[in-house]
Parts: C-alpha cells; sequence; structure tokens
C-alpha cells in the first residue's frame, strides 16, 4: 500500500463543552470512494469539515497529500485549494453567473487566464450536464442544477479530494439521481471522495468502504457487502434497518 | 377597487380601459373615494392658483437671475470659473461614456480603461479646482540644497513637517516592499527608508522641543516616524501578499513616491524671489469656494470618502483582533453620539491641538474632514448590518475552495453585503448632502449662506420666498436625482437577484 491521501489519527473536536469528535482514525487511499453515514448529530459531517480546516480540531492530526494541518495559513491554503467540497445548500454565490461561480477559484487562487478558466468551466458544465445554463444566476435554477454547477465549481480547482457533505439531503426527490448520477461518474473517473449521505443504493454502487458514525465515534466500518449483509454492531443494524426499510 | 364585469363580447367595456377606467379604478371607484378626490381637487386648485399668481405676477425673480453667478460659483475667481466648467465636462463625459460602454454589452477593454478614469478623476478635479503649484528644476535644487546645506534654516521656516511626512510616506512603502516582496529584493524596502534618513542627516541633526519638551535631534522623531509607518506598511504588505498583480506596479509606484517625495519637500517658500516655484493653476483655497459649487463639493468629498473609511470602519468592527475591532467601536460610537454640528465645531477648534502648529488646514477642508468622518461612522453601521446579512455558509464555501480571507471579503462577502444596503446607504448620502448646509456655522458661505446675504441687497430686499424656494428647488432636484440613481443601481443589481 502506498502513502494514504488523507491519514487521519485520533481526531477530537469540541465545541465549547460539547464533544462533537471522540477520536476518528481513517486512512483513505488515492481513488478510494468513502461513504459516511449515521444519525444527524454524530459527527459525521464536523469531520469531513475538519479535513479542509472549516472546522479546526484540537487533538489529533490530520495529514492531507503530505501535509499537515496546523495553524499555519499557507498549509490550510494549500490544503483547500487541493479539496473540493460540495454542500448540502449548494452555497453558490447568489451575485454571480454560473459561469463566474466556476471561474472564480481558478482565476484568483491557481492565477489562470480568464479564457482558459472559461473554457474549463465550459467543459465542466457539459460534463455536469448543464452547458445551457452558463450564463444564467444560481437563483434562476432548479436545486438539482445548483448542486450540479456545485460540483463544477468543486471540479474547476482540479482537486484531488472531493467532499460532499449530505450532497442531496436539500432536493426533491426527482432532483437526486440527476446528482447522484453525477457524483457516480465522478468516483468512475477515479477521484478521490468522501461522501457523507444516507444514499445506500450510491454508497452500494461505488463506494469503497462505509463508516458508520455515531455520537462522534466511529462504530463500524467495512466494505458495503460487509456492512449491509453482516453488520456486526446492534447501533448499526437497527440505524440500517431504519433508513432501508421507508 | 371597482372591478369591471367579465365583458360578454371580446372587448372590454369602455369604461374599465384607457383614460376613462384609469380614473374610474383609481379616483371615483366608490362615494367615498370620490368625495376625497373632489376636496383634494379643490384644495390643489386654490393653493395651486395663488402660488401661481404670486409666481408669475408678483415674485420678484430678479433676485435668483440676477445672482445666478453668485448662487453658483460665489467668491471663485470670475477668470479661474473655466475651471469648474471644465470639470463638469469631464465627469459628464464620464459618466456618457460609463453610460454607453454599460448599454453596449458586459465585457470590453474600454471599461478597464473608463475605470482606471474613474480612479484617476478624484485627483485630477482636486488639482483642477483647488489648483497646483510645481517646482521648477531650479526650486528643487534651491530647496534640496537646503536640505544638505543649509540645514539649519529649515526649523526657522517651520518646514520640518514636510521631511516627517515624507518619510512616513517613504516608511509606508519600504514596508509594503519588505513584507510583500518574497525574493533578495525585498531589500530594498529597507535600503529605501535607511536613504532616506540619510539625506536628512543634516537637518536631523538640529535639535529641536519635541515630547515633553525635550530637546532631541530632528532625526529622532524623523526615525519613529518612518519606523511606525515601516511596521504599519508591513503589516499592509503581508495581507497583500496574495495579490500577484502587485509585483508589476510596485516600480511604478515607487517612482510616483519619489516624485510626491520631492514635491513634498521642496515646495516650500524660502525667499528666495528669482527661483519661486510655477503656480501652474492658481490656488483657490477650499475656504473661498462657496455657493451652490461649495455645496456640491462638501457633498461629493464627503460621499466619496466617507464610504471606503465606512466599509474599512464596518469590517474592523467585526475583526478579530481586539485593538483593531476596539477602536472601530469607539470612533463609531463617539461620532455617532455627536451631533454632526458639534463634529463642524470640532473640526474647527479640535483639529489644529493634534497637527503641528505649522500645519494649518484650510477651514473648508476641516468643514470636508469633520463631514466624512460623521458619514463614515453612520455608513459602516449600515455596512455593518449588510455584512451580517451575508449568510456564514457564503463564507464556507469560498474559503472550501482555497480563496483567501482578503479574497472571501472582497469578492462574496462585501458584494452580497453592500448591494443588499443601497437603499440605507443612499439615504444616509442624501442626509449628508443636504445637511452641508451646516457648515455656514463655522463660516463657510454654501448656498443657503449665499442665499441669505443675497436677501441682504438692497435692491433684493424681501426676495426671500424666490430665494428660499430657489435655493429648496436645488436641494429638491438633487436629492431626488440620487434616489433615483440608487433605484436604477437596484434595478440592475436586483436582475441577478436570487
Amino acid at each position: 500500500m502506498s502513502d494514504p491521501i488523507i491519514l487521519c489519527q485520533d481526531v477530537h473536536k469540541w465545541f465549547g463543552n460539547f464533544q462533537a469528535l471522540k477520536g476518528i482514525s481513517m486512512e483513505v487511499q488515492k481513488g478510494e470512494v468513502i461513504v459516511i453515514f449515521g444519525p444527524s448529530g454524530s459527527g459525521k459531517s464536523t469531520f469531513i469539515r475538519t479535513i479542509n480546516r472549516l472546522e479546526e480540531h484540537q487533538k489529533g492530526t490530520i495529514i492531507v497529500d503530505g501535509i499537515e494541518l496546523t495553524h499555519d495559513v499557507r498549509n490550510i491554503a494549500a490544503i483547500r485549494s487541493e479539496i473540493g467540497m460540495v454542500f448540502q445548500q449548494f452555497n453558490l454565490f447568489p451575485h454571480l453567473s454560473v459561469l463566474q461561480n466556476v471561474t472564480l477559484a481558478p482565476i484568483w487562487v491557481r492565477k489562470w487566464p480568464k479564457e482558459k478558466a472559461e473554457q474549463v468551466a465550459h467543459d465542466l458544465l457539459e460534463r455536469v450536464g448543464i452547458p445551457e445554463q452558463a450564463e444564467k444566476y444560481p437563483g434562476q435554477l432548479s436545486g438539482g442544477q445548483q448542486q450540479r454547477v456545485a460540483i463544477a465549481r468543486a471540479l474547476a480547482m482540479q482537486p484531488k479530494i472531493m467532499l460532499f457533505d449530505e450532497p442531496t439531503s436539500a432536493l426533491d426527490p426527482e432532483m437526486i439521481k440527476e446528482v447522484l448520477d453525477v457524483m457516480i461518474e465522478l468516483a468512475k473517473s477515479g477521484m478521490t471522495m468522501l461522501v457523507v449521505t444516507h444514499e445506500m443504493g450510491f454508497a452500494r454502487a461505488v463506494a469503497d468502504r462505509m463508516y458508520f458514525f455515531d455520537d462522534g465515534l466511529v462504530i463500524e466500518s467495512g466494505t458495503p457487502d460487509a456492512v449491509f449483509k453482516n453488520p456486526q454492531e446492534d447501533r448499526t443494524k437497527l440505524f440500517l434497518s431504519q433508513i432501508l426499510t421507508h | 377597487m371597482a372591478t369591471s364585469p367579465v365583458p360578454a363580447s371580446e372587448r372590454p367595456p369602455v369604461a374599465s380601459v384607457g383614460v376613462l377606467g384609469w380614473l374610474r379604478q383609481n379616483l371615483f371607484s366608490s362615494v367615498g373615494n370620490t368625495l376625497l378626490t373632489i376636496v383634494s381637487a379643490a384644495f390643489l386648485f386654490l393653493a395651486g392658483r395663488s402660488i401661481l399668481t404670486w409666481a408669475v405676477t408678483q415674485a420678484n425673480w430678479g433676485a435668483v437671475t440676477g445672482n445666478l453667478e453668485v448662487l453658483t460659483w460665489g467668491r471663485y475667481p470670475e477668470g479661474q470659473v473655466w475651471r469648474l466648467g471644465l470639470s463638469v465636462l469631464i465627469l459628464a463625459v464620464l459618466g456618457g461614456l460609463t453610460w454607453w460602454l454599460w448599454r453596449r454589452g458586459p465585457e470590453s477593454p474600454a471599461r478597464r480603461s473608463l475605470l482606471v478614469g474613474w480612479a484617476l478623476s478624484p485627483v485630477a478635479l482636486a488639482v483642477l479646482i483647488r489648483g497646483i503649484t510645481l517646482p521648477t528644476p531650479a526650486t528643487i535644487s534651491n530647496n534640496l540644497g537646503y536640505y544638505l546645506f543649509r540645514p539649519e534654516v529649515l526649523p526657522l521656516l517651520e518646514e520640518n513637517w514636510r521631511a516627517g511626512a515624507a518619510c512616513i510616506v517613504v516608511g509606508l512603502l519600504g514596508g509594503i516592499t519588505w513584507s510583500y516582496l518574497t525574493n533578495r529584493t525585498h531589500f530594498l524596502g529597507l535600503a529605501a527608508c535607511s536613504l532616506m534618513l540619510l539625506f536628512l542627516l543634516p537637518l536631523g541633526l538640529q535639535m529641536e522641543p519635541w515630547l515633553f519638551g525635550l530637546n532631541v535631534p530632528i532625526i529622532v522623531p524623523l526615525a519613529v516616524n518612518i519606523l511606525l509607518a515601516f511596521l504599519i506598511g508591513s503589516a499592509v504588505g503581508r495581507s497583500l501578499s496574495s495579490i500577484e498583480g502587485l509585483r508589476r506596479w510596485l516600480p511604478w509606484i515607487w517612482g510616483v513616491t519619489l516624485i510626491l517625495v520631492v514635491i513634498l519637500l521642496t515646495t516650500f517658500d524660502v525667499g528666495v524671489a528669482r527661483v519661486a516655484p510655477v503656480q501652474a493653476l492658481p490656488i483657490i483655497p477650499p475656504n473661498i469656494w462657496s455657493g451652490i459649487m461649495l455645496t456640491l463639493m462638501l457633498a461629493v468629498v464627503s460621499i466619496v470618502a466617507s464610504f471606503p473609511i465606512g466599509v474599512l470602519l464596518a469590517l474592523g468592527r467585526r475583526s478579530e483582533l481586539p485593538v483593531v475591532r476596539g477602536f472601530c467601536i469607539l470612533f463609531i460610537e463617539l461620532v455617532r453620539g455627536v451631533p454632526l454640528i458639534t463634529i463642524l465645531f470640532m473640526a474647527q477648534v479640535m483639529l489644529p491641538l493634534f497637527l503641528p502648529l505649522e500645519l494649518t488646514i484650510d477651514r473648508g477642508v476641516r468643514a470636508m474632514a469633520g463631514m466624512t468622518l460623521f458619514t463614515a461612522a453612520y455608513l459602516a453601521e449600515i455596512v455593518r448590518g449588510g455584512l451580517q446579512a451575508v449568510r456564514h455558509e457564503q463564507v464556507e464555501a469560498a474559503r472550501a475552495l482555497g480563496l483567501s480571507e482578503v479574497l472571501v471579503t472582497v469578492l462574496i462577502v462585501l458584494p452580497q453585503a453592500l448591494r443588499a444596503v443601497i437603499p440605507p446607504i443612499m439615504g444616509q448620502f442624501v442626509s449628508i448632502f443636504k445637511d452641508t448646509s451646516l457648515v455656514a456655522i463655522v463660516g463657510l458661505l454654501d448656498l443657503l449662506a449665499v442665499g441669505q446675504s443675497v436677501i441682504k441687497q438692497r435692491e433684493y430686499l424681501g426676495a426671500v420666498r424666490e430665494i428660499y424656494l430657489f435655493a429648496g428647488l436645488f436641494y429638491f432636484v438633487v436629492s431626488y436625482a440620487m434616489s433615483l440613481a440608487s433605484r436604477h443601481l437596484e434595478v440592475q443589481l436586483g436582475v441577478v437577484d436570487s
């Protein structure tokens, strides 16, 4: 096994007196797709947000692509430009057009010339299936379209890792598929992905490993086959039965 | 509201469309409404008739038309009024070009040069309206010579503040260069500061009372100036480090600064008539500006200058650095806790206490400074409201893309925050425009003050209504134009609203 692209050891995180993460360890190899699931408040979103330092961990180490996350601003900037993130609420910039949303970071962070950034942006919008919406503003798009723009925006930085924080939870049912299709295509192209989701169909289709979080701890982890067919822990069984039955 | 019944034929009934329909819907929809319409019409007719009769037959409009020049530019010298005209022309051309390019399409290279034009216009207009004195090669070499060979004269001339100001400028830029550049050339920032001090050494060896009345060589306060400015500059340079384009501009900025420093050091009067500087445009100091021209200049200067200060104060108030936040809160609350009139008085009476004795600031400039700081404090609170309206998720999304904190603020947070608060910002601008009439109290002659002196002329005695109507109309037209502009801006940006 080569060096892992993400290495987390014993990561702890407190919000005031509340402990959100109680010692998470995880190794992710390049090209792996990891699905993280668990009840709300279990710390799964907090955990993937510590990987690009949107939340600061207070104990433990996180090493991304050979760079350790510390207080050093340059390290944080370097890591963030290698990690793309997609949020539950899309978080597109409402005052910028779709094209500007996608080209913003390449132009300002990667210092690409505008023409190159726009070329890449058009290609990405093509890839996520909405090339005709480039000149529109986020407010004029449906939720599914907005989330696909958000994926294109994250991909525009040509990241090595993509984080997805419940990307389909805010979507109407008929729009979930269009976003999942894009994510499945991305997973098959070899992208390293960490996905917080309850879409078990997605997990079954492309996940290499799954992690079940509860109460700030990893309760169980393994391949989708193992977790679905033969869960070891009672809490995992209970949770799976709750989300798979309806 | 009266609703017209569904028509049997294709055509709507006569009474529901056109002028008749409008009248019926808006003025005569019910008995009460009809009554109100009749009463208001009668009132409007009676009041309007008497005002019209007065305006046409009795009013002495000569008080306005005969004094139009006094009301417009007052004491601005007759022969120099062309400079005001040229300024208006420059603004009109810039405005027209902007409007034209805006209509033509979103992207064009001409836009960039237009932006540069707008950015340069304040300096150009200030020089044009106030005037400028240019040093000649003879005065430059003569006056620079004083720093090297006759340094003992400078304290007598009370001109050492120039050396102090030059030190601050060089120190700032030196600090920025020092922390912005990462290769070995960043030593040039330090070298420039040392060179500056070395040059001022002959002057610096003179003794002068400084803090607590201590007699120290002048070089000590100069060194303190340059050191403080250097520290501030290096802090600024660090926060600018993410902006790549500055690298190309730095040599140019140094070039301009060199010229600035030379002008700063040399345009003093050494009493040698043969090497007097050239009055390229005769200086017309702001304290003799008057009339509409003063009113507009006060408003424009305080609006243009207060905007960036207000935004910085608002950002500072949300800063995580306690010293910065504390200072911003203190400034905002102090200024907002005091009426504008008091600030205008303070600017006249208190400001000289903080400044070196020899540096006397023009009364007009002091009023502008007072109004700018006053507006900035109010703007800061308005902008802070806008900043709070920007959802934190926007900041997170921008950070996750790898944008630095400066870029997050400039590209994501501020555009959204400012867009949300256009109406109150414009309200503040309209309010400060009308408040310019308060400067009469500190002895400046704005439109209203000039009007009052017009009324005191013998041939126009009693023409109070005419003058006040004229002034009122002027304030109304400008204020209304501002609020129209604000609405237009909102519509322009509102299109992109989500």
